[in-house]
């Protein structure tokens, strides 16, 4: 017994087997027969000829005639005991391309043309309807069938039953090559659309550094809609292209599901920065190329060999593909996914070298593709790895998150201690500046009085009341250098203020009646503390001047806003002083104290009237002393 | 006559207040000691009774504080008076806070140390721009952080329908100064003097000045409400 025939029955009995569990147990409930037709009387005709003899169900033209297309005529004799009144039904597995079934000369079914077959392709199974009153005692059964070159055209064994026996050995057949097929495409479809809204959605970020798409997920996703096409072919009998270019695109299809699996497990296994990868990748577009021409040849130009040839080329490559990926798979430190992959692959390529077989090298009527089935293996594991590696991208993703959350947590640490840092400086800083300009006060005020008290006192020239003069301004000075370190930054208003409040027991003790005309003023902006410091030693010399100098009864302070900045007048009774000599004195340190410290002062003195200006930064100050 | 008692380290220092406490017709020294303990004793005696008390600050065991929060506790009717070198607003502000009524110059003539015990018995209490301007400045402060939580009170209430939180706590700062207060503290924040500030706002001196003796017992009731207020937000009490 030859392999094909070994293959052969022991399909033929699976398929039968699994029709006949139903079919023996209503049949015990039926009361009609059931008849299984094995041989048939056939009148095969081949370009014009036409032979007539006895031949075997299932009977496959290609075996025959592989090279030719033609039709054939069935008869089916057979006698019942009485005429049936209950509907019957035929089960036919397998009729095709084309054909018309008549019943004792009745048209029962049809179905495309005995003559041209570029439209439509019967595929799949057939459950005819026996109408009441056609079936005799004695009847015939005629079948003719057209069949086109290389499509397993011919007919398969023949059931007639009672409807509900036809049905259930109908049934098997319909979920192996209907909804088997159905449940396939819809799962590739799916596959592919996860795969693809991943690949749309998800970035990657590849070995240069640079943020991409993953490609894994592309040629999973375009591999399943490939897949999605050829698995409809074996289900679609009207196609959208007429049927020799349809048949093309499923070839092209399986080429576009095998190529873009290669790819899809180089990607996966990491040999993508292998130095042979390009050589693969124009192996399988040379496999493309030649399987367009192998497609055209058999199914435009009628010559099998050439798609057989090319599915046996795709086979072999992806036979060595597959060993080349369980060898991986077997190597220490391989991933689970390089494993899974070569088993799915292995198992592909296995089924498909099979299918190879039963459908092109040694057809038979009942071949069928296993491949459509496995595939669902290879989809599977495909749609595991591609949830794999989107959870690890994603856990990835939250570490690098982590990560950045860290480091964003580390400089913000780094730059709060900065700037702790630098705080601590600028304080230090603002301490080191208090303290000079402490310094300096005493220096220039509280020290300097002392020492002109403590000369006063050695000289033994000195009054009591001078030495207590002196040491008056060295205790007015001291509260007015107290009260600096309060006064807001260019704020002239609580300046003047402070000093009257500081002052004036000195001027009523000196007789001088004080008029105070100082309005509410603005801030002066570029007025800092120091600046403010040597403004207020400066009105408090000015102020000294008119009680020491001035002999005046009335001392009126005015303070206005005005355009540059603020204005603030001493205007006194007195008898004045003069200029020159004033300029050479205490007038002189004025000016030399406004110059140290950035303000500008310009000063007119003339008896009955003495006026300072002093700017700073764009406001301009006026302390004019009349 | 006022009976007043005079604490002050400085030996020379406290006789010179002493005497010009003395050579005031109008006021009777009632004693005068050097310590914060001595105070305590003194004050303690029920024997010993004062209007007015002239404290320093700097004593060798303690702050004049103490000594000023003692003697309001047991004389309530004495008006302290803090003896300051510089009048500086911290130690002035701190002591107004303590129950002082006014501060005196530490370098002022016997007259105007007497004269100011007399003006502050009279309802007069000194006090200078830079503690005004402070003064207004933390009231201004106050008024804000108020209106604040009242409005961050509201939107709470809205939310849940509950009173507002904080409205009865800021109370006190929002009525601490009259619209006529505040004015006479913005004048003499200015410069100007009570005088002048009278004439300016149509009032008379003695009004002014009792303003200002009503702003130092409110400041002084006001630190203690906070104190009692902050304690509570705090859960101390």
């Amino acid at each position: 017994m030859s392999l094909r025939h070994w293959c052969h029955r022991c399909w033929l009995g699976l398929v039968l087997w699994l029709a006949l569990i139903p079919l023996m147990a209503l049949t015990a409930q039926a009361q009609g027969p059931t008849l299984i037709f094995q041989t048939a009387q056939a009148e095969i005709t081949v370009q014009g000829q036409t032979t007539q003899r006895q031949v075997s169900l299932p009977y496959l033209r290609d075996r025959e005639h592989p090279a030719q297309s033609g039709w054939m005529v069935f008869e089916l004799r057979f006698s019942l005991a009485a005429p049936p009144l209950e509907p019957y039904g035929l089960t036919i597995p397998k009729i095709g391309n084309g054909y018309l079934v008549y019943l004792n000369g009745v048209l029962l079914d049809r179905f495309g043309d005995l003559t041209r077959h570029d439209r439509a392709d019967a595929k799949l199974p057939r459950l005819i309807a026996v109408p009441p009153g056609v079936l005799q005692s004695t009847n015939l059964l005629r079948l003719m069938v057209g069949a086109d070159v290389g499509r397993q055209g011919g007919l398969s064994t023949v059931t007639l039953a009672p409807m509900e026996l036809a049905r259930a050995a109908y049934v098997p057949f319909w979920r192996w090559r209907v909804l088997g097929m159905q449940m396939v495409a819809i799962f590739s479809a799916l596959i592919g659309l996860i795969g693809l809204l991943l690949w749309l959605t998800q970035p990657a970020v590849r070995a240069d550094g640079t943020v991409g798409r993953d490609a894994v997920y592309l040629y999973g996703s375009l591999a399943e809609f490939c897949w999605v096409f050829r698995v409809a072919d074996s289900v679609l009998e009207s196609p959208p292209l007429p049927l020799p270019w349809w048949s093309v695109w499923s070839a092209l299809s399986l080429w576009g599901w095998s190529s873009l699996t290669v790819l899809f497990c180089i990607e996966v296994v990491g040999w993508g920065k292998s130095g042979r990868l390009p050589a693969m990748r124009r192996w399988l577009g040379v496999l493309g190329l030649l399987g367009l021409g192998a497609a055209v040849a058999a199914r435009v130009y009628g010559w099998p060999p050439a798609l057989t040839v090319w599915y046996g080329l795709l086979g072999l490559t992806f036979l060595l593909f597959s060993l080349a990926l369980v060898w991986q798979a077997l190597q220490r430190g391989a991933g689970l996914n390089s494993r899974l992959l070569a088993f799915a692959i292995l198992v592909n390529v296995l089924m498909g070298l099979i299918d190879l077989y039963q459908l092109r090298v040694n057809p038979s009527m009942d071949g069928r593709t296993s491949l459509y089935y496995s595939s669902v293996l290879f989809g599977l594991i495909a749609a595991l790895i591609v949830l794999r590696r989107f959870s690890s991208v994603s856990r990835q993703a939250q570490h690098l998150m982590s990560n950045l959350n860290s480091l964003v947590q580390h400089k913000e640490q780094a730059l709060s201690i900065s700037y702790q840092r630098l705080e601590n400086i600028a304080r230090e800083q603002a301490r080191s500046g208090e303290r000079s300009r402490i310094l300096r006060d005493m220096h220039d005020g509280v020290g300097s009085h002392i020492s002109t008290a403590i000369r006063q006192l050695q000289s033994g020239r000195a009054s009591g009341d001078e030495v207590l003069q002196t040491l008056r301004d060295s205790l007015d000075q001291l509260k007015l250098s107290i009260d600096a370190m309060h006064l807001p930054p260019g704020d002239i208003t609580a300046l003047l203020a402070n000093l009257r409040y500081r002052l004036e027991p000195r001027l009523k003790a000196c007789g001088i009646e004080l008029e105070w005309a100082v309005d509410e003023l603005e801030p002066v902006a570029g007025l800092d503390a120091g600046a403010m410091r040597q403004l207020q030693f400066m009105l408090f010399e000015a102020i000294s001047n008119v009680m020491q100098h001035a002999q005046a009864s009335q001392l009126r302070i005015e303070a206005q806003q005005t355009a540059q900045g603020v204005c603030i007048g001493f205007v006194d009774n007195g008898s004045g002083f003069d200029a020159d000599w004033a300029s050479k004195q205490a007038l002189k340190a004025l000016r030399a104290r406004a110059q140290a410290t950035g303000l500008q002062c310009t000063m007119l003195s003339q008896p009955g009237r003495t006026v300072f200006e002093i700017a700073a930064g764009r406001a301009v100050l006026s302390a004019s002393i009349v | 006559m006022w009976r007043v008692l005079v604490v002050e380290d400085d030996a020379e220092m406290r006789d010179f207040f002493a005497g010009s406490v003395a050579r005031c017709a109008d006021l009777a020294l009632a004693g005068s000691v050097g310590t914060v303990a001595e105070a305590r004793a003194w004050l303690d005696d029920a024997s010993n009774l004062v209007d007015v008390l002239l404290t320093d600050l700097g004593l060798p065991d303690g702050s004049g504080l103490e000594v000023i929060r003692h003697c309001v506790s047991l004389h309530p009717r004495c008006e302290p008076l803090v003896i300051s070198m510089f009048g500086d607003e911290d130690n002035v502000l701190t002591s107004i806070e303590a129950g002082a009524l006014g501060y005196i110059h530490k370098d002022a003539t016997p007259d105007d140390i007497a004269q100011t015990i007399l003006d502050m018995r009279a309802g007069a209490s000194p006090i200078s721009p830079m503690i005004a301007r402070r003064v207004l400045s933390k009231y201004r402060a106050d008024q804000v952080n108020a209106a604040n939580a009242a409005s961050i009170g509201a939107e709470v209430a809205a939310d849940s329908a509950g009173p507002a939180p904080d409205a009865a706590g800021n109370a006190p700062t929002r009525q601490l100064l009259s619209t006529r207060e505040q004015e006479v503290l913005a004048h003499i924040a200015r410069g100007f003097s009570y005088a002048e500030i009278a004439r300016l706002q149509s009032l008379s001196v003695h009004t002014v000045q009792s303003h200002i003796k009503n702003l130092y017992a409110k400041l002084s009731v006001h630190s203690r409400s906070e104190a009692v207020f902050e304690a509570t937000r705090m859960g101390l009490i």
